[in-house]
C-alpha cells in the first residue's frame, strides 16, 4: 500500500513537473494562438491532475505536491483570466479544507469563511512543518486576491499570522509584506510556476503602489509620495514603473513642486509605453504653469500617443504587478483616455484660449475622427466624461464661426440636424402652429436651438441680415415654447442632464434675444430691437450685456428718462459683487456670450454718463 | 388553418441524439446555394441546393454552438464550446473537401437520401486546431460585423462584451487586436465551480443593428445576421450620440431576461482606460425569461424614403414577446412605443419575415404571428399619414410543422410567399414555402364571403376539441378509477403484511371430510376465506387454492404435481366469507397421495385494473403525459399474497366404517366435518357445554361414556411400509377403514365402552414415530353430514360454522400423522374443479407472481393455528 502511494505520488509529481514546464514552454512561445492553447491545455492538466488529488483522502505524505499544485492552477487560471475571481477563493478554500481533514478539525470552523479557514490552518502548521512551504506559497496567493479584492483587512490579519505575530502592533501592511518571509522550497521539491519570494515582490511593488494611489487620490500628497517611492525602488515592470512615475509628478504638482515632477515625468516618457498618462500629466502641469504653447504641445503629443494602436501585450502565465493593480476610474490622475478624448481636450483647450484657428481645424479633425466611415478605426467619442455627442458638433461649429469660418460652421450645423433629424418633433408641424397661434408645449433638446442660434451668427458673419433674423426667431420659438425633455425619457436623456443647466437655459435665451435685437438694430427697427434687450433684461436682471444694450436701444430713440433710471440701476450693480462667477455654461455658449459683450463697454458706460446725466446737472 | 399549408421539402437529414435536438444551438444559415447546418455537435454539414446533396461536412475540435458566416469574406466561423472561434475559408474549404473526397472513397454524391441514415455520404474533414483564431474557453456568443468580432464571454460573475479586429482567415496566427470590452451587470452570475464551467441551459444572443443611411458596406448586414434599423427608431433606443456617429449597436439577450445594447463605437478601452458599463452599456428592457431570439422587422408598407425595418422583436423562451418602435405623439416628438406579447411557449427558435411576421417554434408547431397587419389601419386624419401602432394581441397561426429547432428565412417572394428553411428536432433539414398572402387570420379582415367558411372552420374545430375533450375525460375518470382501485389492493397487502403474528385479518381455512358422491367416496376439503379486514377486495382479485399432492408437498419444485384453482374474488366485503370446496381424491385407480398441502393465496391483477386505464393513455397523443404505455407494464402483472399453507395428513382422513356409512343427509350440529376424532372430542366437549335438555341430565346421572381409539403400530407401520399402494395390500382390505386396527388386527369398533376416559400415551417403537394415541369418545360420534361439494357456501347467509376441529390442538401435543391405506380408499377421479371453479390452464401453475412472502410463515408447518385449546381429555 505504501509503496504504490509512493509511486503514485511520483507519477503526479512528475505530471506538476511536466505541467509546469509546459506552461513555461507556452510562456516562451512567439505565436500568441499557439502559446494561449498551450496555456489552457496546461490549465486543464492541472485541472484534472487536482480532480485526481483531491478524490482521494487527504494525507499528509500527498498534502504538500497537492497545495502546489492548486498554487500552480490558481496561477495559470488568475494570469489567464487576467484577475483573481471568486473561482480562486473557493479553490483556496478547498485546499484549507483538505489540510484540515487531516487534523479532523473541519467542521464548525467552516463558517468563519477564509479567514478561519487560514487561522485554523496556520495554528497547526506548527505540526505539519513539510506542508510549511506550500502554505506560504498558498497564502501569498492567498494576500493576491485578497490585494486585489481591496480585502485589506483580511490580508492584514493573514500577514500578522504568517509572521507569527510578532509584528502585532504593526498595522502597515507594507511593513508587514517586508517583514514576511517565506521558507525557500527545496530544490527536490515539485516544480512551481512562481514561488512565493517571487510573490512576495509582486505584492510588495503592487500593495506600494496601490496604497500610494489612494493616498495621492484622497490628497494625504506626503504619504503617497513615501508609498509610490517605495513602488518605484521596488521590483517594478517598466510599464508599471512608468504609471508610477506619472503619479510621482502627479504628487509633486500638487504639492507645489513642478520641476520635481516635471523631472519624473520626463523619467516616465524615457521608459517607454504607455506614453499617454505622463504626457496628459505633463499638459496639465504646463497649464498650471501657465506655459500654453507646452501645453497644447503635449495634448498633440498625447493624441499622436494615443494613435498607435497599442500591441496587446502579452500577458506572462504567472502573476504580475499588473494584475494585481486597480483599473482606473475616470477621475484617476492615470486615466489617458483614447485618442478622440485626447483630441477633444486640445479643440476645446484652443477655442477657450482663443486659438480660434487652431481649435477649427482640431474640432473638424476630431469630428472626421468619429464620423468618418471609410476608416474603419474605432475611436469613441469624448463622452462620457465629456461632452455629449451634439454638443462636440455645437462647439465645432462655434470654433468655425470664431475662426471666420461661417460657411463650415453652417455645414456642420446642418449635418448634425440632418443625423438626428428623425429624433426631433416634425418642424414643419411647429411653424404651422405658431402661424395658427396654437401653443402647445412641445419636448425638444434645448441643443436643437443653440443649433438654430449658431445659424443665425453665421448668417450675420455672412452678412445675411434676413437669414440671421429668421434663424434667431426660430431659436426663440423652441426656447420659449419647448420645455426641455423630460430627464429619464427620449433620446437626449443621456446628454441633456449634462448639457443644460436651467442657468444655462437662461442664458442662452438672454443670447438669442440679444442676437436678434441687434439685427434689428442693424437694419433700423429699433422698436423691435428694443422689445428684444427689454425681454432680455426681464428674463435675466442682472446681465450687464443685455441692460448695456437696452441703454444704447434707449438712448438712440431719445427715451431720456428710461435710460437714466437703467443706467443708475447698472451703477448700483456694478457695485455688488460679481453673481456670475461661478457659473458653468457649455463652451459653445460661453463662446457665442463673448460675441455679442461689447468690448469696450465700460467705456461706452463713462460716455453716458457725461452725454446722459450732463444736461441733468444743473 | 386553410391558408397556411406550407409546402414542405425535404432536403436531407442528419445525424441527431437519441432524444432529438435540442433547441438554442442549432443553425441553418444560407449562402447562395450553400446551405450551412450545425446541429449541436461537432459537425458542420454544407448542403447544395442546386445539386441536392452534402457537399461538405467539418468536423470541429468541439460541440458548436453558433455559426457565422462573413460573406465578404467568405469565411465561415465557429464558435466550438470551451474552445474558441474557428474560422474556415470557404474557398479553401471547398477545395480541400473536393481533394479530400476523391482521396478518401468513391464518394457517392448523388443521393442524398443516403444521409438520412445519419451516415453522411461526403467523407469528414477535420478542422485544424491551427483555424482557431480566438481560443477562449469562456465564449457563448458571438457575431461577425464586416471586419469586427464581436464575443460574449462568460465570466465569474459578469458576462463580458469584447470587440476584435477581426483576423483574415488566412492570416498569420496573430493575436486579434482587441479593440475594447465592457462587463454588463448581471443580477444572477453564472454559475462555476472548481470543476469544468457547467454547460450553459441558455445561450445569450449577440446580433448587430445598424442606422441606415451607410452605403455599401452596410448592405452585408442583413445576411451576417445584423438588421439596419429604420433612424428614429435607432435614435430612439441608442440615443443621440450612436445616431451621430452612425455607429452599429451590439444587441446582447441574457439567459436572465436582460436586453442590453452597446454602442460599437464608444467601446474603445484599453487597460488605462477601462470601459465603464454605465456609460457603455444601456439596459432596454428585461424580460424575465431567458432572451432567444432578437431580431427587426418593418410594420409599416415600405414607403420611398425608408424600407428599413421600423420595430425591434426580443422572444423570450417561455414566449414573452417585445415589440418596440417609434412612435410620434401629438405634439409631434418622438418616443417609443413599447408592446409586450405572450406566446404560448416555449420558443425553441425564431426567425424574423417580410412584411412584420415572425415566425416562431414552439413544442406544438412552427407558428407566425404578423405585427404589421394586427393594428389598425393608418388613420388618414394623423397627419403626413403617421404611423399606425402596434397590435394589441397577437395571435399565433399554426403552420402545420413540427419541432423546428432552427429556422432561417431563405427568399422572400414578391408576391407575398416566404421560403423558411429549417431544421427539424429529428435532424431533418427541410424548406416549407409559404404563401401567406391570404392573410393571418387575427384579426378577421377578410370581405364578408368569408366569414361563413370561418364560422364553418371554427365550428368544426370546436367540435373537434370538444371531441377530444370528453375522450380526454374519460381517461382521466379511468384512471382515477384504476388509482381507487390500486388504492384498495395497497391497503390490503399493507393489512396483510403488517400482521406477521397473530391472528391475520383476511385468513383461509381448510377442513377435509369424506363424502359420497357419484357412488364413490371421495375426500373433500372445504377452503373458506374469510374477510375481518376493514377493506373489501374487489375487482382485480382473485383467490388461489393449490393442491400440492403427495411427497411432492415438501417438494421446492411442484412440476407437474400440483393443481391450482382461481377463484375470482368478485367481491368480498369486510367481515364477508366464501368458501369452495375441492375434491382431493382418490384418483381414478384408488390412490390417495397423502398427505395433500392445500395453499391459498390471493392474486391481484395490476393487468387487469390498469390495463384498461393505460390502454387509453394512446389516445391522448400528448407524449408528455405518457407514463407507462400498457406494454411497459411489468412482465408479472400482478402481486400474489400468501395466506395459508394446510397439511391434510392421514390422521384427518381416518374414516370409520359404521360412521361413514350412514347417508349424510342430516346435518350434523357438529357441521359437516367429518374426523371422528374432533367429532369425539367434540362430542367430549358437548355435556358441558349444554346446560339444559336430556343431554344434561345423561351428563349428570350416566356415567360418561368411554371409548378408545386404538391405532395399531403395526398397521400404520405396514400401510406406511406398503410405500407404493396398490399390489400388495391384500383385497380383504379393501374396505376397511384404513389403520383402524389393533396390532392384533383387530378392527377398530369404535363402539362405547363404557370406563373412565384415559389417553395412554403410545409407545415409541413403531418405525413412524407416531405416538398412536388411544382415545375413548364417550359416544358414539355423529353421523357426519357430507359437503356439498363445489358449492361454495357463503356463511354470511347460511349462518356461522363452527371452525373445524381439525383446527384443535391435541393437548397432548398429539401428533396426528399416519398414511391412509391406499388399498382402503376408494379410487378418486383426478380432482375435478367443482362448478363455479374456474379451471387452471393446462399446465397449472401459480400465475407468474410477484410474490409476497413472509419471513416464515408460522403456520406453515401445516396445522392450523391453535384457536382454543381443547379441555382436558382425562390425561
Amino acid at each position: 500500500e505504501l509503496l504504490r502511494t509512493a509511486s503514485c505520488l511520483d507519477l503526479w509529481r512528475e505530471k506538476n513537473d511536466q505541467l509546469v514546464r509546459q506552461a513555461k514552454v507556452a510562456q516562451d512561445s512567439r505565436q500568441f494562438l499557439r502559446r494561449q492553447q498551450l496555456a489552457q491545455d496546461a490549465l486543464e492538466g492541472f485541472r484534472e491532475l487536482l480532480h485526481s488529488l483531491q478524490g482521494l483522502p487527504p494525507a499528509v505524505p500527498v498534502l504538500p505536491l497537492e497545495l502546489t499544485v492548486t498554487c500552480n492552477f490558481i496561477t495559470v487560471k488568475a494570469s489567464l483570466a487576467q484577475g483573481f475571481t471568486e473561482d480562486q477563493a473557493q479553490d483556496i478554500q478547498q485546499g484549507l479544507e483538505r489540510v484540515l481533514e487531516t487534523q479532523e478539525q473541519l467542521g464548525p470552523r467552516q463558517e468563519c469563511g477564509l479567514r478561519g479557514l487560514w487561522d485554523s490552518v496556520l495554528h497547526y502548521s506548527s505540526v505539519l512543518l513539510e506542508l510549511l512551504p506550500a502554505l506560504h506559497h498558498l497564502a501569498g496567493l492567498q494576500a493576491a486576491l485578497w490585494l486585489s479584492t481591496d480585502c485589506l483587512g483580511d490580508l492584514t490579519l493573514l500577514l500578522q499570522t504568517l509572521n507569527g505575530n510578532q509584528s502585532e502592533a504593526s498595522e502597515d501592511l507594507l511593513h508587514l509584506l517586508k517583514t514576511w518571509s517565506p521558507p525557500a522550497e527545496e530544490s527536490d521539491g515539485p516544480l512551481t510556476l512562481q514561488d512565493a519570494r517571487g510573490l512576495k515582490d509582486v505584492l510588495l511593488t503592487a500593495s506600494a503602489y496601490r496604497q500610494g494611489l489612494q493616498e495621492l487620490i484622497t490628497g494625504s500628497l506626503p504619504k503617497a509620495l513615501s508609498s509610490l517611492q517605495e513602488a518605484a525602488s521596488g521590483l517594478c515592470p517598466r510599464p508599471v514603473l512608468v504609471q508610477v512615475y506619472t503619479a510621482l509628478g502627479t504628487c509633486l504638482r500638487k504639492m507645489g513642486s513642478p520641476q520635481r515632477a516635471l523631472l519624473y515625468l520626463v523619467a516616465a516618457l524615457k521608459g517607454g509605453s504607455p506614453w499617454g498618462p505622463p504626457l496628459l500629466e505633463a499638459s496639465r502641469l504646463y497649464r498650471q504653469l501657465g506655459n500654453t504653447a507646452a501645453e497644447l504641445e503635449s495634448l498633440e503629443l498625447l493624441v499622436d500617443a494615443l494613435s498607435v494602436t497599442h500591441s496587446s501585450e502579452v500577458p506572462q502565465l504567472f502573476i504580475e504587478v499588473e494584475l494585481l493593480l486597480p483599473q482606473p476610474d475616470p477621475a484617476s490622475p492615470l486615466y489617458c483616455g483614447t485618442q478622440s478624448q485626447a483630441k477633444y481636450l486640445l479643440a476645446s483647450r484652443c477655442l477657450q484660449i482663443g486659438r480660434a484657428v487652431d481649435a477649427a481645424e482640431h474640432y473638424l479633425d476630431l469630428l472626421a475622427l468619429l464620423l468618418d466611415d471609410s476608416e474603419p478605426k474605432f475611436s469613441p467619442p469624448p463622452c462620457p466624461p465629456g461632452p455629449c455627442m451634439p454638443e462636440v458638433f455645437l462647439e465645432a461649429a462655434a470654433a468655425l464661426i470664431q475662426a471666420g469660418r461661417a460657411q463650415d460652421a453652417l455645414t456642420v450645423c446642418e449635418e448634425l440636424l440632418s443625423r438626428t433629424s428623425s429624433l426631433l418633433p416634425k418642424m414643419p408641424l411647429l411653424w404651422e402652429d405658431a402661424r395658427k397661434g396654437t401653443k402647445e408645449s412641445l419636448h425638444c433638446p434645448s441643443w436643437v436651438s443653440a443649433i438654430y442660434m449658431l445659424q443665425g451668427r453665421a448668417w450675420v458673419q455672412l452678412g445675411a441680415p434676413k437669414e440671421a433674423i429668421s434663424e434667431f426667431s426660430r431659436c426663440l420659438e423652441l426656447l420659449f415654447r419647448a420645455t426641455p425633455k423630460d430627464k429619464e425619457q427620449g433620446p437626449a436623456s443621456n446628454c441633456e442632464q449634462r448639457c443644460m443647466s436651467d442657468v444655462a437655459l437662461q442664458q442662452l435665451r438672454v443670447a438669442a434675444l440679444i442676437s436678434r435685437g441687434l439685427q434689428w438694430v442693424a437694419s433700423g427697427q429699433d422698436t423691435k430691437a428694443l422689445q428684444d434687450f427689454l425681454l432680455s433684461v426681464q428674463m435675466c436682471p442682472g446681465n450687464r450685456d443685455a441692460s448695456f444694450h437696452l441703454l444704447q436701444t434707449l438712448r438712440r430713440m431719445d427715451r431720456r428718462d428710461e435710460a437714466i433710471a437703467l443706467w443708475w440701476r447698472l451703477e448700483a450693480q456694478a457695485k455688488l459683487p460679481q453673481e456670475n462667477a461661478a457659473r458653468s455654461l457649455p463652451l459653445y455658449l460661453e463662446t457665442y456670450l463673448s460675441w455679442i459683450c461689447s468690448p469696450d463697454r465700460e467705456t461706452l458706460l463713462e460716455e453716458f454718463q457725461t452725454s446722459l446725466l450732463e444736461p441733468c446737472d444743473p | 388553418m386553410a391558408g397556411f399549408a406550407p409546402r414542405v421539402q425535404y432536403l436531407a437529414g442528419f445525424r441527431c441524439p437519441l432524444g432529438g435536438l435540442a433547441a438554442g444551438k442549432p443553425r441553418v444559415l444560407c449562402h447562395g446555394a450553400e446551405i450551412f447546418v450545425s446541429t449541436g455537435s461537432e459537425l458542420v454539414y454544407v448542403y447544395d441546393q442546386d445539386g441536392r446533396l452534402l457537399t461538405a461536412v467539418y468536423r470541429f475540435p468541439g460541440r458548436v454552438w453558433h455559426l457565422e458566416l462573413s460573406t465578404p469574406r467568405r469565411a465561415l466561423y465557429a464558435l466550438c464550446a470551451q474552445k474558441g472561434i474557428y474560422c474556415l475559408s470557404l474557398d479553401q474549404a471547398s477545395r480541400s473537401v473536393s481533394q479530400g473526397a476523391g482521396d478518401d472513397r468513391d464518394a457517392d454524391e448523388d443521393d442524398s437520401e443516403d444521409s438520412e441514415d445519419g451516415e453522411p455520404p461526403c467523407p469528414v474533414s477535420p478542422v485544424d486546431p491551427d483555424a482557431c483564431i480566438l481560443p477562449d474557453a469562456t465564449l457563448c456568443a458571438f457575431v461577425v460585423l464586416d471586419d469586427m468580432l464581436i464575443t460574449l464571454a462568460q465570466g465569474p460573475a459578469q458576462w463580458k462584451v469584447q470587440l476584435f479586429g477581426c483576423p483574415c482567415p488566412g492570416e498569420d496566427a496573430r493575436p486579434p487586436g482587441q479593440i475594447g470590452e465592457v462587463e454588463l451587470s448581471t443580477s444572477s452570475p453564472p454559475a462555476g465551480s472548481l470543476g469544468e464551467p457547467a454547460a450553459p441551459h441558455f445561450l445569450p444572443v449577440l446580433c448587430c443593428a445598424s442606422p441606415p443611411g451607410c452605403s455599401g458596406p452596410r448592405d452585408r448586414l442583413r445576411r451576417s445576421g445584423g438588421f439596419v434599423l429604420e433612424r428614429a427608431l435607432f435614435g430612439l433606443l441608442f440615443g443621440v450620440d450612436a445616431s451621430l456617429l452612425e455607429s452599429p449597436v451590439v444587441l446582447c439577450g441574457l439567459p436572465d431576461g436582460q436586453l442590453c445594447c452597446v454602442v460599437l463605437k464608444t467601446l474603445v478601452t484599453s487597460r488605462l482606460a477601462p470601459g465603464d458599463p454605465k456609460a457603455l452599456v444601456k439596459i432596454l428592457h428585461h424580460l424575465e425569461e431567458p432572451v432567444v431570439f432578437i431580431g427587426a422587422l418593418r410594420t409599416e408598407s415600405p414607403d420611398m424614403e425608408d424600407t428599413h425595418p421600423d420595430c425591434l422583436v426580443a422572444l423570450g423562451h417561455c414566449g414573452r414577446v417585445l415589440a418596440v418602435r417609434a412612435s410620434w405623439d401629438e405634439a409631434g416628438a418622438v418616443a417609443p412605443e413599447l408592446q409586450e406579447y405572450r406566446l404560448p411557449g416555449p420558443v425553441l427558435c425564431a426567425a424574423c419575415g417580410g412584411d412584420g411576421r415572425v415566425y416562431h417554434s414552439t413544442a406544438s408547431g412552427l407558428c407566425v404571428v404578423d405585427l404589421a397587419r394586427g393594428g389598425a389601419p393608418p388613420d388618414p386624419g394623423q397627419p403626413d399619414g403617421g404611423p399606425g401602432s402596434l397590435p394589441s394581441l397577437l395571435c399565433p397561426a399554426s403552420l402545420g410543422v413540427c419541432s423546428v429547432v432552427a429556422l432561417s428565412v431563405l427568399s422572400e417572394v414578391p408576391a407575398g410567399g416566404t421560403r423558411l428553411l429549417a431544421l427539424s428536432a429529428r435532424g431533418r433539414l427541410m424548406t416549407c414555402s409559404l404563401d401567406l398572402s391570404s392573410a393571418v387570420p387575427c384579426p378577421p379582415q377578410g370581405p364578408v364571403e368569408n366569414t361563413g367558411q370561418k364560422i364553418k372552420e371554427l365550428l368544426s374545430g370546436i367540435g373537434t376539441v370538444s371531441e377530444r375533450v370528453s375522450s380526454l375525460k374519460k381517461a382521466v375518470d379511468q384512471r382515477n378509477q384504476a388509482l381507487a382501485c390500486l388504492n384498495e389492493a395497497m391497503n390490503v397487502s399493507c393489512v396483510l403484511l403488517a400482521s406477521r403474528e397473530g391472528p391475520r385479518p383476511i385468513s383461509c381455512t381448510v377442513t377435509t371430510a369424506w363424502s359420497r358422491a357419484q357412488l364413490r367416496d371421495v375426500l373433500t376439503a372445504t377452503c373458506r376465506v374469510q374477510n375481518g379486514s376493514g377493506f373489501s377486495l374487489g375487482r382485480g382479485w382473485t383467490w388461489c387454492v393449490q393442491v400440492l399432492t403427495g411427497s411432492r408437498a415438501s417438494d421446492p419444485d411442484p412440476a407437474g404435481s400440483a393443481t391450482t384453482y382461481t377463484i375470482p374474488v368478485d367481491r368480498l366485503g369486510p367481515g364477508e366469507q366464501r368458501e369452495v370446496t375441492l375434491t382431493l381424491g382418490p384418483s381414478d385407480d384408488g390412490t390417495l397421495d397423502l398427505p395433500v398441502t392445500v395453499a391459498c393465496a390471493l392474486h391481484y391483477s395490476l393487468r387487469e385494473v390498469l390495463g384498461r386505464a393505460l390502454a387509453s393513455s394512446d389516445s391522448l397523443e400528448d407524449p408528455s403525459l405518457d407514463g407507462c404505455p400498457p406494454d411497459m407494464l411489468p412482465e408479472q402483472e400482478g402481486i400474489c399474497l400468501p395466506l395459508s399453507d394446510h397439511a391434510v395428513d392421514m390422521l384427518q382422513c381416518l374414516r370409520f366404517p359404521g360412521l361413514a356409512s350412514p347417508p349424510a343427509q342430516a346435518p350434523s350440529l357438529l357441521g359437516p366435518t367429518g374426523d371422528p376424532v374432533d367429532t369425539f372430542l367434540g362430542a367430549c366437549l358437548g355435556p358441558r357445554s349444554e346446560p339444559a335438555g336430556p343431554a344434561s341430565l345423561r351428563a349428570k346421572f350416566l356415567p360418561p361414556s368411554v371409548a378408545t381409539i386404538k391405532v395399531s403400530a403395526a398397521l400404520l407401520k405396514a400401510a406406511l411400509g406398503a410405500g407404493q399402494p396398490g399390489d400388495g395390500d391384500p383385497p380383504g382390505r379393501s374396505r376397511a377403514p384404513a389403520g383402524c386396527g389393533d396390532p392384533s388386527g383387530e378392527p377398530l369398533s369404535g363402539q362405547p365402552v363404557p370406563g373412565t376416559p384415559c389417553c395412554r400415551g403410545a409407545s415409541a417403537e413403531d418405525g413412524c414415530g407416531a405416538r398412536c394415541p388411544e382415545l375413548q369418545p364417550t359416544r358414539p360420534p355423529c353421523p357426519v353430514s357430507p359437503p356439498d361439494p363445489g358449492q361454495p357456501r357463503d356463511t354470511a347467509a347460511g349462518g356461522a360454522d363452527a371452525a373445524g376441529p381439525a383446527e384443535h390442538r391435541r393437548p397432548s401435543e398429539l401428533v396426528r400423522h399416519g398414511r391412509a391405506a391406499a388399498a382402503g380408499v376408494p379410487a378418486a377421479a383426478q380432482p375435478q374443479p367443482p362448478p363455479g371453479v374456474t379451471p387452471p390452464p393446462a399446465a397449472a401453475r401459480w400465475p407468474r407472481c410477484t410474490w409476497l412472502r413472509w419471513a416464515s410463515p408460522p403456520w406453515s408447518t401445516g396445522a392450523g393455528p391453535a384457536t382454543s385449546p381443547a379441555p382436558g381429555i382425562g390425561v
